[in-house]
């Protein structure tokens, strides 16, 4: 991939259907074409408003400055954690336990390793740029790549993103392979001013098992910043995935996740998303219940202070019979942070005997900070059992109280009542290292309240 | 008959208000909304040339507001209200007494039962026809303690200055598109007036009735709950199917004031070719409690969120709202809470019914402004399905910008459980009894709030409509 300036003097406000040609030359000819589909996408999609539902609280006039950026270019880092910041090294240090791991900086990998045990098996963990090169390890899953999960006609940011995509990660377990530890995947971002855009493809072949744990970080930084980054995930029948993405970008980020999910026969899914960082997260979570019998679990977790603004909209589709999900979202807001939860359980005609449940509770901690909640059902199946609770209140007084009178001081005892509250989530997903990271980032955050 | 079969001829569906007087009228406007027809509808009501202006100026506002594209589907009203009459006026002059009303029309009301239910269980009675009340009458003890219920047109002539401090304050002509449509054509509705401290101890009823086809109704309402009063209005619509839609759009504003405790209960029965889009919204000040009870079960499409604005310390609302939606019906239904004082306090319990293809929707704002101390609500939706064509949504809205709020949001759908139907068969109920029972179970927590005529009709009417469901 060449590292041609895509964009003329206003950014990416619009974009040249040449210069998305010319950045993608090295590309194959498959995936260039696919860009340029992309980037018409992206040119006659208007930026979303706040007249659209899915876009009523965040306003994007004020969040995001298109014309302030210009797409990244590879980081020219060598695969040397020597050579990597210090915020990189330490965020690793903390991943022993892993399968593999892959690490990006500004978009760009820089470091793959694979246990070869797993290598032998056939299992492919490599950086998405090279892998379209390569047709044996390709095979066929090109047909899923900004397709069927996540097409540029999802929306602008879609779009944006598959026009321009630098580089990712590319996961593939063969039939019947279990992936025990996890895969690790650190995406750091270190240039300012700049739009990052990477992707990541998760194939579970039929009756696999694999772990992707996705940490995308950074200092503070010195000007808005945006972060793009798609995720597609196919479960094969009766595959079992597991995916865990920890957002912790330094202010000035914007950053904007699709994550989409298919879930095949028998197949299960379960997904954790932690906000903690940037200014502005944007998450759009969708899981689609594609075949019988399929599980999915969605959790989400957010901790925001400052003026820090997220935005999670979620949907589970259940377009087959006989599955389930259940979804369950906690934060706490302190200062003025905002958070805007958005969830629909979407249960189509055909999707009888369907158990579905949507959680979302949020915990106020400042007189400044607010919540906005807003969990939707659609139901066109008679058979069903669905269920959807939201909760908007301050710090219980009952359990305060209680460990107060054991001795325990006032801030403590807070403290100890948040971390119990957002506790609830991590405790449904048992992956070492990733709650002990996302507890301290917690403490951290809680000791400044 | 296999069970769901049984299910599928459940007929919820029969329409027993379907009878139609032969069309009379001393006046109507032509076609369609116009500047023109707004002048006539003034100049019938001989108004003051604020309320003429008032009107002009809404019909502006009105032409201005794009048409809503959420809730149900309006992509056909455009077309639909070229051809709607948008005034019929049904005689010349409202009566006081049932004999005085033109026989045609007194007959319509006698069959549906609202003279008799005067006699025992009213305090008053309004009735409208069309466009304009042909009847409103209240009951002498409570006219001596200087309750005021009348016409909208009676209480604009008669009481100018509580009229003008308050109509159009609680829903401006700007709110949404058909408050300013309203406010450009409104017609008959009811004037209301509490005094303080005045506690009523039956319920007042208006009735609307439209007979005319391709008929468009806008009543407007204003009522004021004086301080410490205590009164329960309740108003019940039905009209003929026609093979063409008809619409209505009422605007609805009540001020509850200080300590009162208001109760408005809506029992709309529209036949199933009317398009329903009302503001109903009420002011609460401080200690007082409204209560909106709003029971959907006719109409083609219903947009409707009964709201309480709560603007004083301690203010209460409560909004219970049942919803049933039958072949071809999409019932939008739900409300609206805005905590804007503290120590406020609010409650939702929605519930719908679908079968066939009827959608049913909760669409539900919960708002508590910064400063609202303590505000407490809680919304509870239960969505019933009886067919798997059947559709139901929850849309609720939850904003929060105040620490010390309370809040919580519940909604669940189910099916008639299999187990629920053995169970009560099990006990030598017919399927069709059993079903019934579950239906009413369903509904009881609405039901029981109904003064016990109304509550027995609304059982009458669920078991009238399980009949013959199973063969």
């Amino acid at each position: 991939m060449s590292e041609g300036i895509v964009t003329g003097e206003r950014g990416l406000v619009e974009l040249d259907r040449a210069e998305v040609a010319a950045r993608a030359e090295r590309d194959p000819e498959w995936l260039r074409e696919r860009r340029l589909h992309a980037a018409d996408v992206y040119q006659r999609t208007p930026m979303p408003t706040t007249r659209l539902e899915e876009w009523r609280y965040t306003d994007l006039r004020d969040k995001l400055d298109l014309e302030a950026l210009e797409p990244g270019r590879p980081a020219e880092v060598a695969d040397d954690p020597a050579a990597w910041p210090a915020g990189l090294r330490a965020a690793m240090d903390d991943d022993r336990e892993a399968s593999a791991h892959i690490v990006l900086i500004d978009g760009a990998v820089v470091h793959t390793d694979l246990d070869p045990a797993l290598a032998a098996k056939g299992v492919v963990v490599e950086s998405l740029a090279r892998a379209v090169h390569d047709d044996d390890m390709w095979e066929d899953s090109r047909e899923y790549l900004a397709t069927q999960a996540v097409s540029p006609e999802r929306g602008k940011f879609a779009a944006l993103n598959a026009a321009l995509f630098l580089d990712g990660v590319f996961v593939r377990v063969p039939r019947g392979v279990h992936v025990d530890l996890p895969i690790r995947v650190t995406r750091w971002v270190s240039t300012p001013g700049v739009a990052h855009l990477d992707r990541v493809l998760v194939l579970a072949s039929e009756a696999s098992q694999v772990t992707v744990v996705d940490e995308v970080l950074s200092d503070d930084l010195a000007s808005h910043t945006f972060v793009s980054n798609v995720a597609e995930v196919i479960a094969r029948d009766g595959a079992q995935v597991h995916f865990v993405q920890v957002q912790r970008l330094g202010r000035n980020a914007f950053n904007h996740t699709e994550h989409r999910t298919l879930v095949h026969r028998d197949a299960t899914s379960d997904s954790l998303h932690v906000s903690l960082g940037a200014t502005t997260s944007r998450l759009d979570l969708n899981t689609q219940m594609i075949g019988p019998g399929s599980r999915a679990e969605l959790l989400g977790l957010y901790f925001g202070d400052g003026d820090q603004h997220f935005d999670h909209n979620t949907s589970q589709d259940h377009v087959a019979p006989n599955a389930f999900s259940d979804l369950l979202f906690k934060g706490a807001l302190d200062e003025r942070a905002r958070a805007v939860f958005r969830g629909i359980i979407r249960v189509h005609p055909k999707a009888q005997q369907t158990d579905a449940y949507q959680t979302n509770r949020n915990l106020l901690l400042s007189e400044d900070a607010a919540a906005n909640t807003l969990p939707n059902l659609e139901i066109e199946a008679d058979d069903v059992k669905c269920s959807h609770g939201a909760t908007v209140g301050q710090l219980d007084e009952d359990s305060l109280f209680y460990l107060m009178s054991r001795g325990i001081p006032e801030a403590r005892a807070e403290r100890l009542v948040v971390l119990g509250f957002l506790g609830e989530v991590l405790s449904r997903l048992s992956l070492g290292g990733v709650i002990e990271k996302v507890t301290r980032e917690i403490e951290r955050k809680l000791e400044n309240h | 008959m296999p069970r769901n079969e049984a299910v599928q001829d459940l007929n919820l569906d029969e329409y027993k208000y379907d009878f139609v007087d032969s069309e009379k009228h001393v006046f109507r406007t032509k076609p369609g909304l116009s500047e023109e027809v707004v002048r006539q509808i003034s100049g019938h009501k001989d108004e003051p040339e604020w309320m003429l202006d008032l009107r002009l100026k809404a019909l502006e506002i009105y032409e201005s507001k794009p048409m809503p594209t959420w809730g149900g589907d309006l992509s056909k009203l455009e077309e639909t209200l070229k051809e709607i009459y948008f005034y019929v006026r049904p005689q010349d002059q409202m009566e006081r007494s049932w004999d005085d009303v033109p026989a045609d029309i007194k007959e319509t009301f006698e069959k549906l039962g609202i003279p008799e239910a005067e006699q025992k269980v009213l305090a008053g009675v309004g009735a409208q026809y069309e466009s304009e009340m042909v009847y409103h009458s209240l009951k002498k003890e409570w006219d001596d303690k200087g309750v005021i219920f009348d016409s909208i047109e009676d209480g604009l002539k008669n009481h100018p200055e509580i009229f003008r401090k308050y109509f159009g304050t609680v829903i401006p002509t700007a709110d949404n598109k058909f408050s300013a449509m309203n406010s450009a054509v409104w017609s008959g509705g009811s004037f209301v007036y509490i005094p303080p401290g005045v506690e009523l101890e039956t319920p007042l009823q208006a009735y609307f009735r439209v007979n005319q086809e391709r008929m468009g109704q806008f009543e407007r309402t204003l009522i004021i709950a004086g301080e410490g009063s205590r009164a329960h209005y309740i108003e019940g619509c039905t009209a003929p199917v026609y093979s063409t839609e008809s619409f209505h759009s009422g605007v609805i504003e009540i001020v509850v004031e200080k300590n009162a405790h208001f109760r408005y209960t809506t029992i709309q029965n529209w036949s199933n070719n009317m398009y329903n889009l009302v503001t109903q919204r009420a002011l609460v000040n401080e200690g007082a409690t409204m209560e909106w009870l709003d029971g959907n079960l006719g109409s083609k499409l219903t947009m409707k969120y009964p709201s309480c604005y709560l603007i004083g310390e301690g203010a209460h609302g409560n909004i219970l709202s049942i919803a049933y939606a039958g072949d071809g019906q999409h019932q939008d239904t739900g409300g609206k809470v805005v905590h804007a004082a503290p120590n406020t306090t609010s409650s939702i319990v929605s519930k719908s019914i679908s079968k066939g293809t009827g959608r049913s929707s909760y669409r539900g704002l919960l708002q508590v402004h910064e400063g609202a101390r303590n505000a407490r609500s809680n919304v509870e939706c239960d969505a019933l399905l009886i067919d798997e064509n059947a559709r139901t949504d929850t849309y609720p809205y939850i904003e929060i910008n105040e620490k010390s709020a309370h809040i919580g949001h519940e909604a669940t759908v189910s099916k008639i459980g299999d187990e629920q139907l053995f169970y009560l068969m099990s006990r030598g109920m017919d399927e069709e009894e059993a079903m019934a029972l579950i239906v009413r179970g369903f509904i009881e927590p609405i039901a029981k709030l109904l003064p016990l005529e109304y509550a027995v009709e609304l059982n009458r009417l669920i078991e009238l409509e399980m009949e013959g469901s199973v063969g």
